[in-house]
């Protein structure tokens, strides 16, 4: 491994850093960090120049199959801590109201929040961090017990949007404003629109929003007068048929598939209900889009573990019969499974 | 229609006469100009003696201008004679001054004081009738419903906004952005003062819809003496001089004195009132009566929703004391170990359960540590954790042996539960933490029927320690279990309670999460630190509940780092991903 060396500026340091995270050694990775801050590199560059940019490729070494979860975690882990001392170190002062920065229900990563909670730290907001999978009810008795100039709200997986709008709505019932951020509102923030918040692509962009509580107010009204057609409650009241039946499916057609051992099978349950997590989502928000994206990730990450794109083709192909009579959701399976049929061509080449 | 239809409409004013008083009028005033072939023609009556249509048409509520093609009104109806006195036969409706009455397009007007309406009909042989109708009622009528619709429109925002931050802070500020711009220009809200100092809240309207909201704090003696009163219940009267004193006050940005309207109103509280609000606009519109009582219905809502905010507060203060004592305390630092912890109430918006972890640091550099799990949720489980953390805290200065300890809290609980009538119990681990020269642990630990730990070898296995024992708290002198585990640097071992195990949640939401799960989750994280472990287990298991309600979740995971604190790198032999299905989870 290589001796962090004190580099002067962050990409300059990037390689070792990552060198760090690889061995997973928490100080050596503390002391890139603190190098460039004795270097005078400012805090905010540190958190978004070293670790924002380090934390992007361990997930995608994770999406590669290059790391195990296992790896991932302990690679988080650290960069949490890097965090932590990079705060420590920075030191500041508050001088602004308070801002409550949290992850959606259900959601666990806390990193780029955390990112988010630091800028504001630094920028003088009293930052309070709920961290990862903040229960709704947990938030909002938060808010009633200490009032907050604004909230701020995380959400990586864009199949969490139904509940991140419950949490949204739960904060504008409390009469706190909220900016959302994170790759589940869309690279665009184009889901945040459609739920009616406001939307913070950056962690800088984040704190000026922040700082203009007028703008954070002046947000247009959700658009979900599409859930009038009932599609997305009956998709949701019909998961775990759903799942059963594409299991079922895929036992008849895979033979492979009826020797799962225990966790296999769970894998496989899980992934099943990801897919139809992922499709109400986007029948939540009424854009099929979402739907072919998350397709167009999860054929990347099976082919990296050797999985062909047929195989989910396999299991849209089955939920696109089972829900024939649902127009929205079948036309954003057709969608899917045109991203499948993409890939299993490329893959033929 | 008929003139009984008509008379059904008549608005009750006396302004349409009576058949009996206008029936010579109207014949002497257009007796030969009435040609009954001039009228549509109308299906005949059947049997009936033939109506004089006429005297029919007179008694519309329209009033009829007939005019032949030169213009020249021929006919003025008695309705119309008195809507529109100017109009004359045998002169040109031009010059009788009624602009309205020009190019033949319907119209509605204002007449001597009276909302008019008038529409043309053409006529046979190039003649026209003017239809005029006095709309003065109906038109107030529905300016009136209008207005009684914006004020319960305004009123049940008011009571969907207000009715929900418990913030006593935040719901001011609700209270005063609320009344811009339904009720002012520049709302102000002074809350009752404590301690002498009295907080305010001011909305003030901006160009676009978002009012800009700041907010003060002002020594009680300097409040205006109409604000002063106020407070007391009183709402002054006299309107004049309280515009005054806020403009000298400051208080009314962008108002003058001299053309503003203002009101103030208080809040009503618990006994006296919580604060007083005060409303200013331009005097272009002045607060009438109508205003007046939307403004009251408004100050109680905001009244009752600080009431209930401030109540909330006061409530709250306690509760987040009692919970703050109640919350499992970090473990505390020890030479060697690496701790982590995760919990997770069942009640997210309580944050206190039955579960409980923690450590204490003996006098020999070795740590107490402990998880466990009392009967029952909430509240009681949770008030029942803290006499159990505290026994623990006392004893573990008089028995270091787990075992030992274990008994002597046993004995302890027993006789408080027995003394409150409780009947609660607790399973629990509780181990003594030693560590070694060479970077590792010795765990001695003792069981009281709870679930066994599991360690993560540094080999990558996943054991399951064998720790049997009885319930604690239930019967005098249990049998308890006992094991000593030996930690090589890097390794852990991880205490869960039964909400990770039992979670409920897979395909169906009912099929419990089970150790056999909690041992796949684990293995392959044996270089993990010890928080991303325990957090990892938080995790796995809430991902298999899926959002569904679940039990308390504790986890508390010990790994050996050596004195330094930091665990050996080259222990951390990294497994090649199992396969592509285990490895397929969506958490990246």
């Amino acid at each position: 491994m290589s001796a962090p060396t004190a580099a002067a500026d962050p990409t300059d340091a990037y390689r070792g850093y990552l060198d760090c995270l690889t061995d997973a050694d928490e100080y050596a990775a503390i002391d890139v960090a603190l190098a460039l801050l004795d270097a005078g590199v400012p805090a905010e560059r540190v958190l978004l120049d070293l670790v924002a940019p380090a934390q992007a490729e361990v997930g995608e070494r994770w999406a590669r199959n290059e790391w195990s979860v296992a790896q991932e975690h302990a690679a988080t882990h650290i960069s949490e801590r890097v965090v932590a001392a990079v705060a420590a170190h920075a030191n500041t002062r508050p001088t602004g109201g308070r801002v409550v920065v949290a992850c959606m229900d259900g959601e666990w990563h806390a990193l780029p929040p955390r990112l988010v909670a630091e800028v504001l730290r630094l920028r003088g907001w009293q930052v309070t961090f709920l961290g990862a999978s903040v229960p709704a009810a947990h938030l909002v008795s938060y808010l009633h017990r200490h009032d907050a100039h604004a909230v701020a709200l995380a959400c990586a997986l864009p199949m969490r949007l139904p509940h991140a709008h419950r949490m949204i709505e739960a904060c504008r019932r409390s009469d706190v404003p909220v900016v959302v951020g994170g790759r589940g509102f869309g690279t665009d923030g184009r889901w945040a629109a459609k739920l009616g918040a406001a939307w913070a692509p950056s962690a800088p962009a984040a704190a000026e929003l922040v700082a203009d509580e007028r703008a954070l107010r002046r947000v247009a009204p959700a658009q979900l007068s599409h859930l009038a057609d009932d599609e997305y409650a009956s998709l949701i009241r019909r998961r775990g048929e759903l799942i059963d039946s594409a299991l079922a499916d895929l036992r008849e057609r895979v033979p492979a598939a009826r020797d799962y051992t225990v966790a296999q099978l769970d894998a496989t349950v899980s992934d099943l209900g990801h897919i139809v997590d992922f499709l109400a989502a986007a029948l939540y928000v009424d854009d099929p889009s979402l739907f072919a994206e998350f397709v167009e990730w999860l054929v990347g990450i099976l082919s990296s573990r050797g999985v062909p794109a047929a195989a989910a083709d396999l299991t849209l192909e089955h939920y696109a019969g089972v829900l024939r009579d649902f127009p929205r959701a079948a036309y954003a399976l057709a969608l899917g499974r045109a991203e499948t049929s993409a890939a299993g061509s490329r893959a033929a080449r | 229609m008929t003139a009984s239809d008509v008379r059904g409409f008549d608005p009750g004013d006396g302004r349409i006469s009576t058949p009996s008083t206008t029936r010579a009028l109207a014949r002497s005033a257009d007796a030969s100009l009435r040609p009954a072939a001039a009228l549509p023609p109308l299906a005949p009556d059947r049997g009936g003696a033939e109506p004089d249509w006429s005297e029919v048409v007179e008694h519309f509520r329209e009033g009829l201008v007939v005019c032949d093609a030169a213009g020249v009104v021929r006919h003025v109806s008695p309705v119309a004679e008195r809507l529109l006195p100017e109009v004359v036969p045998g002169e040109l409706l031009t010059a009788a001054g009624v602009p309205a009455l020009g190019d033949g397009s319907p119209v509605t007007f204002t007449h001597r004081g009276r909302q008019l309406t008038a529409r043309q009909v053409p006529l046979s042989g190039a003649r026209c009738c003017w239809y005029v109708e006095d709309v003065t009622e109906s038109a107030s009528r529905a300016d009136a419903l209008l207005a009684e619709r914006a004020r319960s429109a305004f009123l049940a925002v008011v009571g969907d906004k207000l009715g929900n931050p418990l913030h006593p802070d935040r719901a001011a500020a609700a209270v005063v952005r609320l009344a811009v711009p339904s009720l002012a220009e520049v709302a102000v809200l002074v809350l009752a003062p404590r301690a002498g100092r009295a907080r305010w809240w001011r909305a003030s309207r901006c160009d676009d819809e978002t009012p800009l909201v700041d907010s003060g704090v002002l020594p009680g003696v300097d409040l205006p003496a109409a604000i002063a009163d106020g407070l007391t219940g009183v709402e002054p009267h006299a309107v004049d001089w309280l515009v005054e004193q806020a403009v000298d006050a400051g208080w009314l940005p962008g108002l003058s004195g001299a053309e503003s309207a203002a009101r103030v109103v208080p809040l009503p509280g618990r006994d006296a009132p919580v604060g007083v609000l005060l409303v200013a606009r331009r005097n272009t519109r002045w607060y009438d009566e109508d205003d007046v009582q939307l403004i009251r219905a408004f100050a109680a809502r905001a009244g009752a929703a600080l009431t209930t905010a401030l109540l909330y507060r006061d409530q709250a203060e306690v509760a987040d004391t009692l919970q703050a004592s109640l919350l499992p305390v970090e473990p505390v630092e020890a030479a060697g170990v690496e701790w982590g912890t995760a919990y997770r109430p069942a009640q997210a918006g309580l944050r206190i359960g039955g579960d409980f972890y923690g450590s204490h640091r003996l006098a020999d550099g070795g740590s107490v540590f402990f998880l466990g799990d009392v009967s029952g949720k909430g509240v009681e489980a949770a008030v029942f954790t803290g006499q159990l953390r505290q026994c623990l805290q006392a004893l573990h200065r008089l028995e270091s042996h787990p075992g030992r300890l274990l008994r002597l809290l046993n004995d302890a609980l027993l006789e408080t539960t027995q003394a409150h009538g409780q009947g609660r119990f607790a399973t629990m681990v509780l181990g003594v933490a030693r560590p070694h020269r060479d970077g590792g642990l010795t765990l001695t630990m003792a069981g009281g029927g709870h679930l066994p730990p599991l360690v993560l070898r540094a080999s990558g296995e996943v054991e399951s320690v064998s720790l049997r024992g009885m319930l604690i708290g239930v019967v005098p002198d249990p049998r308890v279990g006992e094991v000593t585990v030996r930690l090589a640097p890097g390794e852990t071992c991880l205490l869960y309670s039964d909400g990770v195990t039992e979670a409920r949640g897979g395909r169906r939401g009912d099929e419990q999460f089970g150790p056999e799960r909690l041992v796949t989750a684990v293995t392959g994280c044996q270089r993990m630190p010890a928080p991303a472990l325990a957090e990892r287990v938080e995790q796995v298991t809430c991902d298999w509940l899926g959002h569904g309600d679940h039990d308390d979740i504790a986890v508390l995971a010990l790994r050996a780092v050596g004195p330094s604190g930091r665990a050996p790198r080259h222990l951390h032999s990294v497994p090649e991903p199992v396969g592509a299905e285990q490895q397929r989870e969506t958490d990246a």
